[in-house]
C-alpha cells in the first residue's frame, strides 16, 4: 500500500516533469488564481481593519452651554444611552477637556501662554457618542436636534469622518464583489486548466495507459499518479503564490504605509502566514484534485 | 494450462472472427501460430490475455475461466503472463530499465529485488549497457529486446508473441525468435504468432494453422505450411 504510493507518487513527479510546457502552463495558471484570490484576501482584510479603526474614531460631540449643570448633562446622557443606535456616551468635563487640550497642546507654547493669560477654564464640557453602525449617525443626529435639551446645546460637531466613512464603505463593498467575481472566475479557469491539463495527459498518453494495462498494472496504479498530479499542480501553485505575494507585498508596504499609517502590509502577510498558505494550499490542492477527478471520468473508462 | 472449449468470437455484427475453437496447450509448449492476414491469429492470443472475451465457448487459463473474468481481477491474471507485439508497445516516456521494472512495479516488488532482477534480465537480453536510454533511441531490434526483458522479468507462466518480428530485418528476427526458444528452454510456455515463415521453420515446433478463424492444420511438430 505504502508502496504503492510511493511508487504512483514518484510516476506523477516524472509525468510532471516530462511533461514540461503543459506542466508549466497549468502551474502557472494555477498561480495566478491563487495569487488573486490573496491579493483580494489581503486588500480586503487590510480594508476591513482601516474601516474598523476609522470607524472608531467617528462620533459626534455634543458641547454644552457654559452654566449647564452637571447633572443637566448627565439627564441628557442618560436620555441618550436609551436610544437604539446609540453604542457608548462619554462624559468629558470641563476639567477633562481642559487636561486634554493641554496635552494635545503640550508643544506649542504659545498656544499655553494664552490659555494662561484668559484665566479660567474657557472649555465646554461635551458628550461624546458613538453609534453602533456607522450609518445610522444620521438618525442620531436627528433625535438630538429634534430633543427637548437642543436648548442647553452650545455646538455639535459631528461628521467630520462621516463622508470618510461612506466612501470606505462603498469602496469595501467594491472590493468585495470585485473580489468575489474574480475569485470565483478564477477558480473556475484553475479547475478548467487542470482539468485540460490531465485530459491532455490521459489522450496523448492513451496508448501508454494501454500498455500499463497489459503489463497488469490495476487501475488504481493507473489512476493515482493523475491524482498526485493534481496535487503537485496545487503545491507548486501555491508554493509559487507565496513567493509572489510575499515580493509584491514587500514591494506595495511603502507606498500603502505613506498613504495609509495604520496598515503595515509585510506585518499582515506574516501574521497571517498560516491562513494564506493553508487556505492556497487547500484550495489548490482541491482544484487541482478535482480537476483530475473529471477528466479521469471522463476520458479513462475502466 | 490453456484451453479452449468450442470458442467462437464475434466482433460488433461481424462475421466470426473465430470459429468453434478447441484448443489446449500445455506448460512447456512452444506453438506457433499461423495464417493469413485476418485469419484470426490475434484475436486468439487476446482472448488468452483476456483483451477480449470469448462470444462463445470457455477460455480456460491455469483452470480458471477467463470469460467473466472481472476488470478487477483482470491486472492479475496480466501479471502471469508476458507480452510481446510487432510494435514493442514500450512506454516512450520511461527508459529502459524504468520500463522493464514497470512490470514488477505494478506488482509490489519490492524496490531491491526490482533493481537486482531488471539488472539481470537485461544483461541477459543484452541490453545492460542501455539502461539509460529512452525508447526512441534505441533500434526496432532493441526495443524488441527490451520488451522481451520486460515480458520475461516478472517470470510469467506464458510468454505471447504477437508478430514479434515483423518490424524486423531477417537477421535481428532471427536474434528474437533464438532469445524465445532459449526462454522457452528454461521453461516457460510461448505462444507465437506469425506469418514469417523462416521464422516458424526454425522453431520447428507445435504448429496451429488458422484459416477464416478456424483452425485447419495442428501438427505437433511442423514447420509453416501457408493454406
Ligand atoms: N476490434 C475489432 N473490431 C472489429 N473487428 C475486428 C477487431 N479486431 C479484429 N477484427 C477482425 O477480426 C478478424 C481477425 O482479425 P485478427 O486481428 O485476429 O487477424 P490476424 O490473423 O491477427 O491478422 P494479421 O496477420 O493481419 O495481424 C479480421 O477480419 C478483423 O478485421
Ligand atoms: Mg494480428
Amino acid at each position: 500500500m505504502f508502496l504503492t504510493i510511493r511508487r504512483t507518487f514518484r510516476e506523477a513527479i516524472q509525468n510532471f516533469i516530462r511533461n514540461g510546457w503543459l506542466s508549466i502552463a497549468t502551474v502557472s495558471i494555477l498561480i495566478l488564481s491563487l495569487y488573486v484570490l490573496s491579493v483580494f484576501f489581503v486588500v480586503t482584510s487590510t480594508a476591513n481593519s482601516i474601516m474598523k479603526d476609522v470607524q472608531g474614531k467617528v462620533n459626534i460631540s455634543i458641547y454644552f452651554k457654559p452654566d449647564v449643570s452637571e447633572q443637566t448633562i448627565a439627564e441628557v446622557k442618560a436620555d441618550l444611552e436609551g436610544f437604539n443606535e446609540v453604542q457608548s456616551v462619554r462624559y468629558v468635563s470641563k476639567e477633562q477637556a481642559l487636561e486634554d487640550f493641554k496635552k494635545n497642546n503640550a508643544s506649542e507654547p504659545i498656544i499655553l501662554q494664552s490659555l494662561d493669560e484668559i484665566g479660567g477654564n474657557p472649555l465646554l464640557a461635551s458628550l461624546v457618542v458613538k453609534a453602533g453602525d456607522p450609518t445610522r449617525y444620521q438618525a442620531i443626529s436627528d433625535h438630538i436636534n429634534q430633543a427637548a435639551f437642543f436648548s442647553e446645546i452650545s455646538r455639535i460637531n459631528y461628521g467630520k469622518n462621516k463622508e470618510i466613512i461612506d466612501r470606505l464603505n462603498s469602496i469595501v463593498a467594491t472590493i468585495k464583489k470585485i473580489g468575489t467575481s474574480l475569485g470565483i472566475l478564477f477558480a473556475a479557469i484553475s479547475l478548467l486548466i487542470t482539468f485540460n491539463a490531465v485530459r491532455i495527459t490521459i489522450y496523448t498518453h492513451k496508448q501508454e495507459i494501454e500498455i500499463m494495462r497489459l503489463v497488469g498494472a490495476s487501475n488504481y496504479f493507473i489512476r493515482m499518479p493523475f491524482i498526485f498530479e493534481g496535487v503537485i499542480y496545487g503545491v507548486m501553485g501555491t508554493v509559487f503564490s507565496m513567493l509572489i505575494l510575499f515580493i509584491s507585498v514587500r514591494f506595495v508596504t511603502p507606498y500603502v504605509s505613506s498613504a495609509i499609517p495604520s496598515s503595515n502590509l509585510v506585518e499582515f502577510y506574516f501574521n497571517n502566514f498560516g491562513i494564506l498558505l493553508g487556505g492556497q494550499a487547500a484550495l489548490g490542492v482541491f482544484l487541482g484534485v478535482i480537476g483530475s477527478l473529471i477528466a479521469m471520468r471522463k476520458y479513462l473508462k475502466v | 494450462m490453456i484451453k479452449f472449449d468450442s470458442v467462437s468470437k464475434v466482433y460488433k455484427g461481424d462475421f466470426p472472427a473465430l470459429e468453434d475453437i478447441n484448443l489446449e496447450i500445455h506448460e512447456g509448449e512452444f506453438v506457433s501460430v499461423v495464417g493469413q492476414s485476418g485469419s484470426g491469429k490475434s484475436t486468439l492470443l487476446k482472448l488468452i490475455y483476456a483483451e477480449e472475451m470469448a462470444t462463445s465457448g470457455e477460455v480456460y487459463f491455469n483452470s480458471s475461466l477467463l470469460n467473466n473474468l472481472s476488470r478487477r481481477k483482470l491486472p492479475y491474471h496480466r501479471r502471469n503472463i508476458g507480452m510481446i507485439f510487432q510494435d514493442f508497445k514500450l512506454l516512450p516516456r520511461k527508459t529502459v530499465f524504468e520500463n522493464v521494472a514497470y512490470a514488477l512495479e505494478v506488482a509490489g516488488i519490492p524496490d531491491e529485488e526490482i533493481q537486482e532482477n531488471v539488472q539481470q534480465i537485461l544483461d541477459i537480453v543484452s541490453m545492460g549497457e542501455k539502461m539509460k536510454k529512452y525508447p526512441n533511441q534505441l533500434s526496432g531490434g532493441e526495443q524488441q529486446k527490451v520488451a522481451i526483458a520486460r515480458a520475461l522479468v516478472h517470470a510469467p507462466m506464458v510468454i505471447i508473441a504477437d508478430e514479434p518480428t515483423g518490424n524486423l530485418d531477417p537477421v535481428t528476427s532471427l536474434e528474437i525468435v533464438q532469445l524465445l526458444m532459449r526462454i522457452n528452454e528454461l521453461g516457460t510456455t510461448v505462444v507465437l504468432a506469425s506469418h514469417d515463415k523462416d521464422i516458424v521453420d526454425k522453431v520447428n515446433r507445435r504448429v496451429l494453422v488458422l484459416d477464416n478463424g478456424k483452425i485447419i492444420v495442428d501438427c505437433a511438430k511442423g514447420k509453416y505450411k501457408a493454406s
